[in-house]
């Protein structure tokens, strides 16, 4: 694939998708900066006030560290219920193997807003809205069919004459699984945790029923603020988003290989 | 636990796998293997593929269970000790190196599991990287090396665990013509050089013939004979070792005494048999040409005329198919660049010793 430069033709075309992907986001960027008290492109004037300003929305504040402290508690859930499933599935072929796959995968498959009103349903009885757990809860319906796939996929992948010639060297399980299987994973670790953090960090749907007054997400709370706002302080903070997602991508790339990590 | 029921010559034996077997849901993978190996020892397991060849050493190795029927090492049942403490060495047709640990690290590995000190861990893996000769690359990763070195690496990584017994699996099948001959040399010099018992899968018999003092053929599971390259090249047990092992002239016929009636023909044979039998020759003990073979005794001799419908010149030799009565033998001659090549539709002379046949019984 390597070998062959891609064609004029074929640059272009990939040139115009990404101008037709990115140019919103990149709209986003000007508009963070504007000195207007509204959302109007181009802005007739110049500032970084708004940027100031978010920290000066304490509902904004505190549903910043509450999405952040949830996509983290989601991505480490989601390792350690994605890795052993994942490992079972592939690995023991435990009975069911194949049901459990679509089991784990299903919530991919429906609609979120179906998904998200079962839920509310389900919680509202349980007296889990609006509260952190049920937030977690629900995140967690969405976010492991990806770690399941992804894990799957890595563990696949893994060379098993190499775990057995770790063992015929003297390894317990537990040392092979510590000393070949988990590097030769950590690309696929990488990957699920990337993208089980950014999932749940800009989850709306789920979130929108599943919040309440006590507890919001950032992403809800936003959803709110341009319902009732319209200053370019929500543009300001979509380019922190931004930043915060192009940094997570970065990180995954640097260290496992963004290409080998999301394109098996 | 061990010594109940094992073969006699136990004291001799090093490794004995006693009625080894392996069935999966419908079928045996491995049926009844019994066999004594002795210490210093290099047993090739040769077979077509899926005849139980490497079923049986995963066996050994401990990374496949049993079914039934015992492993013991130097009257050490091994049958039901996990694989990590059996302590045997094994290459793999696909090297199995770490990808992520460099060349020194994965010859390292076994001596780390094994709690050996650090110091003594540098020496012994500065020794077996040298032995293989790949000194200088310890710090490459096995991506960075060819196939050969990958498989030289792999075969210090089993080596420097000092393993009571070496397991090799098709070790050399990935590797180019000329890289195997070089690799067939090195192992087994290293391999009588550290005196080190050692298991040799293969279904290439060349390879077993020319590295190995015992060949295990196997087929379908069973084991057809066990014995030296000549045993099984001069005195094959079955047809089906025969027929694998080096080149022949299969033909049906019926036996009395030592008489073969083949296709028209009438064949003396070695040995008297009677009934339903497969009579088999090598090529290259066929004698072409009006001179033909002497033997002390006239009787002993077949001789026959037929002709040539094909001719191979293959440089060393020339193979010709001839056809005598209603059969067609395969003759192979040394290439000894003074006679032209049989042509094509001529009338030859064949003969054969009666010693030179192999008859066994026909398969049901």
């Amino acid at each position: 694939m390597n070998d062959h430069a891609p064609s004029t033709g074929l640059k272009i075309l990939a040139a115009a998708m990404f101008v037709f992907l990115l140019a919103p986001v990149l709209v986003v960027v000007p508009l963070s900066f504007s000195g207007d008290a509204f959302l109007s492109f181009p802005p007739s004037s110049w500032s970084t006030r708004w940027y100031g300003r978010i920290l000066a929305e304490p509902k904004i504040v505190a549903a910043f560290w509450t999405s952040l402290t949830l996509a983290a508690t989601t991505m480490v859930l989601c390792l350690a219920i994605g890795l052993p499933a994942a490992y079972a599935i592939v690995r023991l072929r435990i009975p069911g193997a194949a049901f459990l796959t679509s089991l784990f995968t299903a919530p991919l498959l429906l609609p979120s807003i179906v998904l998200a009103l079962a839920i509310l349903i389900v919680f509202a009885r349980l007296g889990f809205i609006g509260s952190f757990r049920g937030v977690l809860a629900g995140h967690l319906v969405v976010t492991l069919p990806y770690a399941v796939r992804v894990l799957a996929t890595s563990i696949a992948g893994l060379p098993i004459a190499c775990e057995e010639a770790a063992t015929t060297l003297g390894a317990s399980p537990l040392a092979v699984f510590r000393r070949i299987t988990l590097p030769l994973m950590l690309p696929g670790i990488a990957a699920t945790a990337a993208l089980c953090f950014l999932v749940s960090f800009d989850e709306v749907v789920l979130s929108l029923f599943l919040t309440g007054p006590r507890l919001s997400t950032l992403p809800v709370e936003m959803f709110h603020y341009v319902e009732t706002r319209t200053d370019p302080l929500i543009a300001a903070l979509s380019v922190i988003l931004v930043v915060i997602t192009l940094a997570i991508v970065l990180l995954v790339d640097r260290t496992a290989g963004l290409a080998r990590t999301f394109a098996r | 636990m061990a010594r109940a029921g094992t073969a006699p010559s136990q004291d001799k034996a090093f490794l004995v796998l006693h009625r080894l077997r392996k069935a999966y849901d419908d079928t045996l993978a491995v049926d009844d293997l019994t066999l004594e190996i002795a210490k210093g020892e290099l047993v090739a397991f040769l077979g077509p593929s899926g005849c139980g060849k490497t079923t049986s050493l995963r066996m050994l190795a401990g990374l496949t269970p049993a079914s039934a029927g015992r492993i013991v090492v130097e009257g050490r049942d091994l049958t039901h000790v996990p694989p990590y403490q059996r302590d045997m060495g094994m290459v793999f047709q696909s090297y199995a190196l770490f990808p992520h640990m460099n060349v020194a690290r994965n010859v390292a590995f076994g001596l780390e599991m094994r709690k050996v000190p650090r110091g003594e861990i540098a020496q012994r893996v500065v020794e077996a990287i040298a032995l293989v000769r790949l000194t200088g690359r310890e710090q490459r990763r096995p991506s960075e090396l060819s196939g050969g070195q990958q498989q030289r690496v792999a075969l210090a990584r089993a080596l420097v665990i000092r393993p009571s017994i070496l397991l090799f699996d098709e070790p050399l099948s990935n590797l180019d013509a000329k890289l195997r001959d070089e690799m067939r040399t090195e192992i087994r010099e290293i391999q009588q050089r550290l005196g080190i018992t050692s298991i040799f899968v293969t279904h290439d018999q060349v390879e077993a013939l020319t590295m190995c003092d015992r060949i295990a053929v196997m087929h379908q599971g069973r084991l057809e004979q066990l014995g030296t390259p000549e045993d099984l090249y001069e005195r094959p047990a079955t047809a089906f070792v025969a027929s694998f092992v080096g080149r022949t002239n299969r033909l049906k016929g019926i036996a009395r005494g030592d008489t073969v009636e083949t296709g028209g023909l009438s064949l003396r044979t070695c040995g008297t048999h009677q009934g339903d039998v497969v009579v088999m020759m090598r090529p290259h003990r066929i004698v072409l040409g009006e001179a033909g073979c002497v033997s002390a005794d006239g009787r002993a001799v077949n001789r026959m005329t037929g002709c040539v419908i094909r001719t191979v010149y293959a440089g060393d030799v020339v193979q010709s198919d001839v056809r005598v009565a209603d059969s067609i033998i395969a003759v192979e001659q040394s290439n000894r660049g003074s006679g032209e090549l049989p042509a094509v539709g001529a009338t030859v002379t064949l003969s054969f010793l009666a010693r030179d046949t192999l008859v066994y019984p026909a398969a049901p």
